[in-house]
């Protein structure tokens, strides 16, 4: 029997303002299950990266509401909203976004620290090794590859142990094969703890590798489809 | 839940972590606090340092534990007895002479000083030529007295030691030069070189008569068990309430000197609080450039689950952190600043050259800087707490226009408050403060105007048709300009320069042309009665042209308005000059030819009622003295009660005959008085004005002679010693100006890099990049200049004719140097930044975009 964790209604944005402004969402309705692999794909513009800020509780709807584990994100405050993120969603982000005066583990200890987790430094040591980063604990991300960081930032995405991890393009700033390692990993990692992963990807193939597609196309849903079992298998 | 503690402990962590990046960026901000604190704290480490040497020295300054001072009469036998209960007592003499040459070749003004025996009770009295001093003052066989004088007397005379000088009627040999004279700041100020002589060669020159300026003092070295120093004034007061004498304990040996230290070290600190507060704007560039170069990762840490307040924390614990360091700079230079500048004052203020540190001047300066740091840091960091964790995401602005929320703008404003209640209540004249702080707040709402204005024009200005300069108009008015911050950043800085520059100079213009032309020539002081006549008739000979005024002289302290204890009252700063010891008082039958009633009546010539004196209007309004209330003054030991008649408008600035109160002439019948004259002659030569001074000296010995010129040289050396110190301050002030600038165009240079590389691909020249870039700055430049020199104008304006009453005008040189070093500031500093951008090669920064 699936649940699911995230549920959006009616879900409608505009950014900018006057003549600049853009319906970027419009009334999207939409439910994930707990453990879903969602790949998130759609044209420039089309509205999928808005989609996962507000999926994230980092970008505020005009109307409609977000649930995520039963909680309405649309009702929480700024501070509460942050709390709730530290505790229940992982971000990955394309450009990586460690920060440059901190070493590996204490860029993943963190978000740890942010939610008064007790001994953040042993997780977050944990967090590397199992990225498979435990020879790169003092290195500051200046020191890492492209690659190495990303997987350091998967690390710190997991640390808190969230229920859903959003992924916004987390192999576009890589090379191929590093990018299928990081794919690897993610994917690999989702399936381990049992994760919702939610996945906005303008690379077909990465998408293809989740359960579920969904399609995006000038702020609505224009296609959602499922793997068939075998599909997903091909594609692990 | 988690506690406010711990979310502050990991905020305090992640600050030192990022940190860790280093203070790129940070050391205009560091200058810029370590400027301001250090001036602060060196200027009152300083002041505090002579004030403690004061207090600390107190004895040796006053070479007494008390000191009963007396004008223009000796102590009676029951006083002295009195004083002389007391312990050991020293007394001296001090008026003001003539020092002749024999044979009346040449003559100057001294200050004698008789004493006796066991001067001085503490301290020592050195010679150059060495040896006890008493001795050297002896009489010799031939009858000459011996004498000791300041080295400058023997210049001025063409003395040397051994040599003859005539004072009054007796003969004097010069038989040492002063070296050190220990109490000679708690004298007060001197106008004319020391002559120190026994007792009883002031006797025998004849000068003590009747009416004569003199003070007598008695110093006391206190018996072992004596009551403490307040005790006995207290008791002299009630033992002796006519006595008018003024008492003064070591504890307070000097307090003309410690209040004009205090005073003259809080108009600095206010000065280097300007410093400051242009370095404040350097801090919010630096601010704000730094947390817009950390805008990624404040986004990360919000989507990481920080709260706005722990983002906002860790950015305010780094601020702080670089503040501190900052402020440690300064506190490190304002400690060591009593050391450096001991033996520069060391030869004519007190200061201790001992190694101290002063920890209130300190403590002072530090809350001064991180106020500073919080005042401007805060806003920038309103605007950090707003950027979104979407911008992770997406690029958007920062939107700087719109103001922070009201936490925010609610805590400047509350750490504005605080700073102005520290000025404020940590100056002496608060009035002052006030109106410097008022005059700071309307300049930075002036500069933000200005700033507007030249954007507005340029926006507005028809399109010319060389492309560099359409491009320079076009930067000043673009998004992001540097219009504001180099307007804001020079400004303050430039103005308080010409505000500073303009005082000065109007000051020496009257003290070395106006003052000399309109004020008389000469005084003379203590022409008797029977003197006036021959005097007169002597110097209508020498100064056919000149006009003679005379009045009676005596000299007065006043005790008491309307029955009320002056000493137990509240007075302003500006009117507390009238009760600080005696004051020369006059009688007239008719109203002073120079002065002019603003309210009551004149009395009659034969009036012979009530006592009745008219007061100088501006003291009386700082008083809070009005037409029928009483006046109690003290002369010769006598003290006597007046009604207010009248009040007068007084042109002190005039340097003519005034005073502060003249009596109807029934008050003082039958008193004994000396005379004082004014000789004003706008056509002497020197050489005239020398055979007056001659005439009148050898005719009159014991009438002193004050050529007027030579006391206004000395207080405009005084001025320009004073003015030194100030340019210091200013060029602390200057020089954070400069610092702010060169930041601000730093950081400008970084958005311009990017714009000379796009239009480098695009065909310009460098040369035509340069002339584009000169042009925007000599724009900026000129408008700050305006500024500058309309608020400075205004601001010297209002000092000048309002405060010291002096006509102001505006200096032609002074507009052009700020002229010029506005431009050079502007175009050279921005120039000098520019060049590295043109140099900049087009391929990396193209690569980036």
């Amino acid at each position: 029997m699936t649940k699911t964790i995230i549920e959006l209604k009616k879900a409608d944005l505009t950014l900018g303002r006057d003549a600049a402004s853009v319906h970027v969402l419009k009334s999207m309705d939409l439910s994930i299950d707990e453990g879903e692999a969602v790949g998130i794909v759609g044209p420039s513009g089309s509205g999928k990266s808005t989609l996962l800020m507000v999926l994230a509780g980092l970008e505020r709807l005009d109307r409609g509401e977000i649930h995520i584990r039963n909680t309405p994100l649309h009702r929480l405050g700024e501070d509460a909203l942050a709390d709730f993120r530290g505790r229940n969603i992982g971000i990955v982000f394309q450009s990586f976004h460690l920060i440059a005066n901190m070493t590996a583990l204490e860029n993943v200890a963190v978000p740890l620290e942010l939610a008064n987790v007790r001994n953040p430094f042993d997780i977050a040591r944990r967090e590397l090794q199992s990225v498979g980063l435990g020879e790169r604990l003092s290195h500051y991300p200046g020191q890492l590859s492209g690659g190495e960081q990303q997987r350091v930032a998967i690390a710190r995405a997991l640390a808190p142990s969230p229920a859903v991890l959003i992924a916004d393009e987390p192999t576009g700033n890589l090379d191929t094969e590093t990018g299928r390692q990081i794919a690897d990993l993610l994917f690999s990692k989702q399936q381990e703890r049992g994760m919702t992963l939610v996945l906005v990807t303008h690379d077909i193939s990465l998408a293809a590798r989740c359960s579920r597609q969904i399609r995006v196309r000038s702020g609505e849903i224009a296609g959602d489809s499922r793997n068939q079992p075998a599909e997903q298998a091909a594609f692990a | 839940m988690t506690s406010l503690r711990s979310r502050l402990c990991l905020a305090f962590r992640l600050a030192l972590r990022e940190l860790r990046g280093g203070l790129s960026g940070f050391y205009i901000f560091l200058a810029c606090i370590a400027l301001g604190t250090a001036a602060i704290a060196a200027v009152n480490s300083v002041s505090r340092s002579i004030t403690d040497s004061i207090a600390s020295e107190g004895r040796t300054l006053l070479a007494a534990d008390v000191r009963f001072e007396l004008n223009n009469r000796e102590a009676t036998p029951q006083e002295l007895a009195y004083v002389q209960s007391l312990g050991d007592v020293a007394i001296s003499t001090g008026l003001r002479s003539m020092a002749r040459l024999p044979g009346g070749a040449d003559q100057g003004l001294v200050e004698v000083k008789a004493v006796d025996d066991i001067y001085p009770l503490y301290g020592t009295f050195e010679t150059n030529e060495g040896g006890a001093l008493w001795p050297l003052l002896a009489r010799h066989e031939d009858g000459r007295y011996g004498a000791v004088a300041a080295p400058l007397l023997l210049d001025r005379l063409g003395l040397k030691v051994g040599d003859e000088v005539l004072l009054g009627n007796a003969r004097l040999a010069i038989a040492a030069t002063v070296k050190s004279e220990p109490d000679a700041i708690s004298e007060g100020f001197g106008f004319a070189p020391r002559l120190i002589v026994s007792r009883e060669a002031l006797t025998a020159s004849g000068l003590m008569q009747t009416g004569s300026l003199v003070e007598h003092v008695y110093k006391v070295r206190l018996k072992a068990g004596s009551p403490p120093a307040a005790g006995i004034q207290q008791d002299a007061a009630q033992k002796f309430p006519d006595a008018g004498w003024s008492i003064r304990a070591s504890d307070r040996a000097a307090p003309a000197l410690s209040d004009n230290v205090t005073r003259f070290s809080q108009f600095l600190t206010l000065v280097g609080l300007t410093a400051l507060i242009v370095g404040g704007v350097g801090v919010a560039n630096a601010v704000r450039a730094f947390l817009d170069s950390k805008r990624t990762t404040i986004a990360t840490f919000k989507c990481l689950g920080a709260p706005a307040f722990v983002v906002v924390a860790i950015y305010l614990f780094q601020i702080l952190l670089i503040a501190l360091a900052g402020i440690g700079i300064g506190l490190v230079v304002g400690a060591l600043a009593p050391m450096a500048v001991a033996p520069f004052l060391a030869g004519f203020l007190p200061i201790s050259a001992a190694p101290a540190i002063y920890p209130g001047p300190l403590a002072l300066a530090a809350l001064f800087g991180l106020l500073t740091t919080l005042a401007f840091a805060i806003l920038p960091l309103g605007h950090a707490r707003e950027v979104p964790a979407t911008a992770l995401f997406r690029e958007q602005g920062f939107e700087p226009t719109r103001l922070p929320s009201w936490p925010y703008l609610l805590a400047t404003g509350i750490i504005l408050a605080a700073l102005a209640a520290l000025v404020i209540l940590t100056a002496f004249d608060r009035f002052v403060a006030a109106v410097f702080l008022a005059a700071v707040a309307f300049g930075f709402v002036l500069l933000r105007l200005v700033a507007v204005l030249v954007a507005a024009i340029a926006r507005r200005s028809p399109r010319v048709n060389s492309p560099a300069l359409r491009l320079a108009i076009g930067n000043i008015h673009r998004p992001g300009a540097l219009t504001s911050s180099v307007v804001l950043s020079l400004g303050l800085g430039l103005a308080l320069l010409v505000t500073l520059t303009l005082i000065d100079g109007n000051l020496r213009r009257e003290l070395t042309g106006n003052l000399p032309e309109r004020a008389p020539n000469f005084f003379f002081v203590d022409i008797q009665g029977s003197e006036v006549e021959g005097f007169r008739r002597i110097v209508s000979q020498q100064a056919p042209e000149g006009k003679i005024t005379e009045v009676p002289m005596l000299r007065g302290r006043i005790l008491a308005f309307n029955g009320q204890d002056v000493t137990k009252m509240d007075v302003p700063p500006n009117g507390r000059w009238v009760l600080r010891g005696d004051r020369g008082i006059t009688y007239s039958e008719a109203l002073p030819e120079n002065a002019k009633l603003t309210a009551g009546e004149w009395w009659a010539p034969d009036y012979d009622g009530e006592p009745l004196v008219s007061f100088s209007a501006e003291e009386a309004g700082e008083l809070g003295l009005k037409i029928g209330d009483t006046v109690t003054v003290n002369v010769l030991g006598r003290s006597l009660t007046a009604r207010i008649a009248n009040l007068r408008q007084v042109e002190w600035e005039s340097l003519s005959i005034n005073f502060v109160m003249v009596f109807s002439p029934n008050t003082f019948k039958g008193a004994p008085h000396a005379w004082l004259a004014t000789l004003t002659d706008a056509t002497a030569t020197p050489a005239q004005e020398a055979a007056i001074l001659k005439a009148v000296t050898n005719a009159y010995p014991t009438i002193t002679s004050v050529r007027v010129k030579d006391a206004l040289e000395i207080v405009d050396k005084l001025v320009g010693q004073l003015a030194t110190a100030i340019r210091a301050a200013a060029a602390v002030a200057l020089v954070a100006s400069v610092l702010v600038l060169a930041g601000a165009l730093a950081a400008g240079n970084r958005a311009r890099t990017h714009d000379a590389v796009i239009l480098k691909t695009l065909g310009a020249t460098r040369a035509m990049l340069i002339r584009a870039f000169s042009y925007e700055y000599m724009i900026l430049g000129l408008a700050t200049a305006v500024f500058a020199l309309f608020a400075g104008g205004v601001s010297a304006w209002y000092v000048v004719s309002r405060i010291m009453k002096l006509p102001s005008v505006f200096l032609a040189d002074v507009a052009v140097t700020t002229l010029v070093i506005a431009l050079v500031m502007t175009v050279g500093i921005g120039l000098a930044g520019t060049w590295r951008v043109l140099g900049q090669k087009a391929a990396p920064v193209l690569r980036e975009l």
